[in-house]
């Protein structure tokens, strides 16, 4: 049995998602927020092992919270799901340390086998391309590099720090810097 | 071969002051109504023009009052045809110069400074103090003062004035009157110049906050809902209508994805044909077509800019994506018919059977936002379309030094 935490501010898709993965067996959703500031006591009192998670959160965004969530022992794992999951995402989640990533649009199919696979312990971002790499290092620092290649490679952050020979906090902060200058532009909420 | 986009457009509505009939004067009048600053010099040299006639009339000035009066009567009514047929000369130092110097030899000859031709003078005054930053304006006015002043010396001013509190009162009014006309149009003008540039600038904050909004619920709730109803419904498999009601679902976000990207871009600048060259820039980097921007606009209202802006945009990708050209010209002008932007291409045309798509309906919306005409031109044979924008009422920022 999977257990799943959806994070969504919509009411309409939260009660899809509700209503979809509940019918499909072998998962139970355990818990349903719209809000950071509910989602941290659920996660700590439901413990689920996949956390659905929308990119788009406002104030917060979707891939910083990622990271505040794979902070937790043990981690869940986090499947990005996003209207604005394109390639250009790809590298913003691993930096921000998801298991997955899937757009809103893809049909229901395809979200249980993602979510079956991220359970897992599999890794389902898609392929980062050359393009995205070369997209990214106009964005950040050049020696932020390696600390890309090692996470492509699946290498944990307590592992990077120890071969860069810095503190694992230094690569958390290092990473959050990436993270915001690599952010994926969504509409911005107007001023009332 | 390009297609002559100008000619084709223009060659019929090239305004003609010389041509007789009502639309000569209708041209008048509309001119007069759009700029207020003319309007006041065309009434006051009038006024000013019918004061010295009256006074050449009926007291005798020189021994050649009736040569004088012609004279009146030619310069007169010459300068106000020539700032109404040729709008350019408003704004000509040179042209400002010759008025002045003609008008103060007018007083020169009248051979007296109290001159029946003082006011005439005054009203050359007014062009420049409204079209002139303010300091310039004034500097303007001065150096007005100092040459009726030599003018006054040189007609022989009656030093024995000075002993006349009078005399010396009508001469210093004399002397101060092109000033304060001078201060107080300048004055008037920049308030106006500023009044207009902040009502451009809330009207362009409104366009860009309805855009955020509209984009916020787009991307909040309706793209959300539509998510929401094709999970549900991707739920219950994929065949037959489910299928088909899926495609219309993936479609709707796709059209809202792209509403989105729209309200997204930034308002393109006021100067319409500044944006188009940028635009033509960023085509011609990415793409391997020849694109040239002629002609210029004045400073149109956003709304009006931000349309033809996209519908300009929309033909260029048009024609570099789809008609695969190799050469487009865009030309943009603003005259007496309005705005009128056109966009050439030497591509293969418009497909016979083409079905409307996305782009070019919301090419249509735009111009019936405007109350425009929008027309595309193309004969299916493989030698390009030309898409012609034309506004009849575009409003302008006018009077912008």
């Amino acid at each position: 049995m999977i257990r799943i935490l959806i994070v969504d501010d919509h009411p309409a898709l939260r009660a899809g998602l509700n209503a979809v993965l509940e019918a499909e067996p072998g998962f139970v959703v355990v818990g349903a927020a719209d809000k950071v500031e509910q989602l941290f006591p659920l996660l700590h009192r439901t413990r689920p092992d996949v956390v659905l998670l929308d990119y788009h959160l406002p104030p917060d965004d979707g891939l910083r919270l990622c990271r505040r969530i794979k902070r937790q022992i043990p981690p869940p794992r986090v499947l990005v799901y996003s209207a604005y999951a394109d390639a250009r995402m790809r590298l913003p989640a691993l930096l921000a340390g998801a298991d997955g990533l899937l757009n809103k649009g893809a049909g229901a199919r395809e979200l249980f086998e993602t979510i079956r696979l991220v359970a897992g312990g599999r890794r389902a971002l898609g392929p980062i391309g050359r393009e995205q790499l070369a997209a990214a290092a106009e964005l950040v620092d050049g020696d932020a590099a390696p600390i890309i290649a090692m996470l492509m490679d699946d290498t944990p952050v307590p592992e990077i720090a120890k071969v860069l020979g810095v503190p694992a906090v230094a690569v958390e902060r290092r990473l959050d810097r990436m993270l915001d200058r690599l952010r994926v532009e969504t509409p911005a909420e107007p001023i009332a | 071969m390009l297609p002559d986009a100008r000619a084709d457009a223009y060659g019929e509505h090239s305004p003609c002051f010389a041509r007789a009939g009502p639309s000569t004067m209708s041209i008048v009048l509309e001119r007069l109504a759009r700029h207020r600053w003319l309007t006041l010099f065309v009434a006051a040299r009038l006024a000013a023009m019918a004061i010295a006639l009256l006074l050449l009339a009926v007291h005798l000035v020189t021994k050649h009052d009736a040569l004088l009066a012609l004279l009146t009567l030619g310069y007169g009514v010459g300068t106000i045809a020539a700032v109404v047929r040729w709008p350019r000369l408003q704004r000509e130092p040179a042209w400002w110069a010759l008025d002045c110097a003609a008008a103060l030899a007018f007083v020169l000859v009248g051979d007296e400074w109290r001159s029946p031709f003082y006011l005439l003078a005054l009203t050359a005054l007014i062009l420049p103090a409204t079209t002139l930053p303010f300091g310039r304006a004034l500097g303007f006015g001065l150096l007005f003062t100092a040459a009726y002043f030599a003018v006054a010396v040189a007609t022989g001013v009656d030093w024995s004035t000075l002993d006349s509190t009078a005399r010396l009162e009508s001469f210093s009014t004399h002397l101060m009157v092109p000033l304060l006309v001078t201060a107080s149009l300048a004055y008037a003008a920049d308030l106006l110049g500023r009044l207009r540039a902040e009502r451009a600038r809330a009207e362009r904050l409104a366009l860009e906050a309805e855009r955020r909004r509209i984009g916020w619920e787009l991307h909040d709730s309706a793209k959300q809902r539509v998510h929401a109803a094709h999970l549900i419904l991707s739920a219950m498999g994929a065949n037959g209508p489910v299928r088909h009601a899926l495609d219309e679902l993936e479609t709707a976000v796709a059209d809202m994805e792209r509403s989105l990207h729209d309200l997204r871009s930034p308002l393109p600048a006021a100067d319409l044909a500044h944006a188009l060259r940028v635009r033509a820039a960023e085509l011609a980097r990415t793409g391997s077509a020849e694109v040239t921007v002629t002609g210029q606009a004045p400073q149109l209202a956003p709304f009006v800019s931000v349309h033809a802006y996209r519908v300009a945009a929309e033909a260029l990708t048009n024609a570099v994506r789809h008609a695969a050209a190799r050469r487009v010209a865009v030309h943009v002008e603003h005259g007496d018919a309005g705005l009128v932007l056109s966009v050439a291409d030497d591509g293969r045309g418009l497909p016979r059977d083409m079905e409307p798509g996305n782009g070019m309906r919301s090419m249509h919306s735009r111009a019936r936002a405007l109350d425009a005409e929008l027309v595309f031109r193309s004969d299916h044979s493989g030698r390009g379309t030309v898409v012609t924008l034309a506004v009849p009422h575009a409003p302008v920022q006018e009077d912008q030094p």
